[in-house]
Formats: structure tokens, C-alpha cells, sequence
């Protein structure tokens, strides 16, 4: 018969053989998402799903300029036990058309890439606040669109702007409403 | 004038009467550690005391103390050994300054 007791002994006997980094990470977290909080831009808000869990939430930012004025774009983003040896996942949870997200919501942001070739990539002493900036910068500078993740759209954006805004703006009239 | 003035109270009272007698004085040192950076960036916590990890798992030595040493450098950095031997597995660079990772010393 299996107690509870003799499973409670078995999972400290399993636990203890790996390193656990979970408390690691929910220490930085309080201080990091109180600082994220603080230091929000502007147009950005931030939603947990759980009160009590701050290793998961929602990004929404709402362009108040650029292409994507007026659209609402959220961004699942997701704190691992490892953090902050790995950049937090992120996915774009709302369809839009930009070079640096693909139309599943994958995120290209050198920020959040856990193995840098240049140096550009994750580094431990990043903080929530920087992949919070990095996210809302996807919508203001529009300077890098060398290694695109949608071809497409960085190739409409490079040989026509005006194709490139109104696709856009269908997209936000379709999926990003708020 | 001061002078004079001292000089003949000795002679009428046969003791120094000052304008100013110190009652009390509070001394206060300054110090710092002596290495460039006193938080490691990695885990935001002093380099001399116990990395976030081993303050979690509150990790002593067969003496009692805590074992958690500091690294640094060759380029001057420190961090917790504990944080950057972790970080190093990843990608063998200083996060600060993203040189080529190489132990200058260890210690406290």
C-alpha cells in the first residue's frame, strides 16, 4: 500500500539528486516584477494569471504611434524554473503582421535568444524590465529587419511602406482589437 | 589678543577657562570592499555573502560557515563562484562585459 508519507519520503529522496532552481527564481521575481511594475512604459500593462504565480503573465501593449497604432497585442510570456540562466518564454498571442514575429507568435528578439552567437543574446544580468522595453521596442524603432522571422513582411516593409501599413492595419482591424 | 586673555585667567583662577570645552565626540570610519563591483549581477546579492542559492538552501561547510566563495576575472568582474560556474556551463563569457571568461582569482 502506498501512504502518503512514503511518497513524501520518495519525492525528497528524487528532488534532492537534482539542483532546484525554482526558489532561485521566485526570489529574483519578487524584486523583479515590483521593478518591471514601476519602470512600465506608457502604452504597456501587465496581467498575471494567477496572483500568486508571478512566473506567468500577459504583456499587452497598445501602440499610442507607428504601424501598429490602435491594435492590442499580447504577449504570453512565461518564467522558467531555470530563470535567470534562460530568458523567459515568449509568445505573441495575438495574429499581426511584423518582420519580427511570425504569424504563430514567435518572437525574434535577440534579448530572449538563451544561446547568443554575438554576444546580443540572454545574459543573467537582464531583468524582467529589459524583456518588457525590448517587447514595446517591436513597435517603435523600426530599424532592424535583417534576420526577419517573417520574410514576407520585412520584404514588403523594405520595398513598399504603403503595402506594408495597410497590411498591417488589416491585421490590426481583424485580430488585434481590444 | 586671545593669548593674552588665556594667559591671565591661568594666572586668576590657576586653570584653563576655554570658550569651547569638548563634552562628547562621535568617531565615524568609512570602509568598502575592495573590488569593483559589490553585488553580483548575476544573483543581485553582496559577492561576501552567500549567493541567493546557497542562502536558500543554506549551505554550510564542515565548520559552520557558509561556503560560498567569489570569482573574478580577468576582466576585473566578480560574481559568486556558485552563479558563474552555473552561467559558464551556457556561454563562457562575463554577462557584464561579454569577454572571453577566464579566472583571474577565488577567495573571499
Amino acid at each position: 500500500m502506498i501512504t502518503l508519507s512514503q511518497r513524501l519520503k520518495r519525492k525528497n529522496d528524487s528532488d534532492s539528486g537534482i539542483v532546484n532552481r525554482a526558489p532561485i527564481r521566485d526570489r529574483l521575481l519578487v524584486k523583479e516584477a515590483q521593478e518591471m511594475s514601476q519602470l512600465l512604459p506608457a502604452s504597456c500593462s501587465v496581467q498575471y494569471h494567477n496572483e500568486n504565480d508571478l512566473s506567468k503573465f500577459t504583456l499587452v501593449v497598445q501602440p499610442t504611434e507607428g504601424y501598429w497604432e490602435g491594435g492590442s497585442f499580447k504577449f504570453d510570456i512565461n518564467v522558467t524554473e531555470e530563470y535567470n540562466m534562460v530568458p523567459p518564454l515568449v509568445k505573441c498571442a495575438t495574429k499581426l503582421w511584423h518582420p519580427n514575429i511570425s504569424e504563430n507568435g514567435e518572437v525574434c528578439l535577440s534579448l530572449l535568444r538563451r544561446h547568443s552567437v554575438d554576444g546580443m543574446g540572454w545574459s543573467p544580468i537582464r531583468r524582467l524590465n529589459d524583456v518588457v522595453w525590448g517587447l514595446h521596442a517591436l513597435f517603435t524603432d523600426l530599424l532592424n529587419f535583417e534576420d526577419p522571422l517573417n520574410v514576407e513582411a520585412a520584404d514588403q516593409f523594405r520595398y513598399s511602406k504603403e503595402d506594408f501599413k495597410s497590411k498591417v492595419t488589416e491585421y490590426v482591424l481583424s485580430y488585434a482589437r481590444e | 589678543m586671545a593669548d593674552e586673555n588665556d594667559n591671565e585667567r591661568i594666572d586668576e583662577n590657576q586653570r584653563p577657562d576655554k570658550m569651547f570645552t569638548l563634552k562628547k565626540w562621535n568617531a565615524v570610519a568609512m570602509w568598502s570592499w575592495d573590488v569593483e563591483c559589490d553585488t553580483c549581477a548575476i544573483c543581485r546579492v553582496q559577492v561576501m555573502d552567500a549567493c541567493l542559492r546557497c542562502q536558500a538552501e543554506s549551505k554550510k561547510d564542515s565548520y559552520g560557515k557558509q561556503d560560498c566563495v567569489v570569482v573574478w576575472g580577468e576582466c576585473n568582474h566578480s560574481f559568486h563562484y556558485c552563479c558563474m560556474s552555473l552561467w559558464v556551463k551556457q556561454n563562457n563569457r562575463c554577462p557584464l562585459c561579454q569577454q572571453e571568461w577566464s579566472i583571474q582569482r577565488m577567495g573571499k
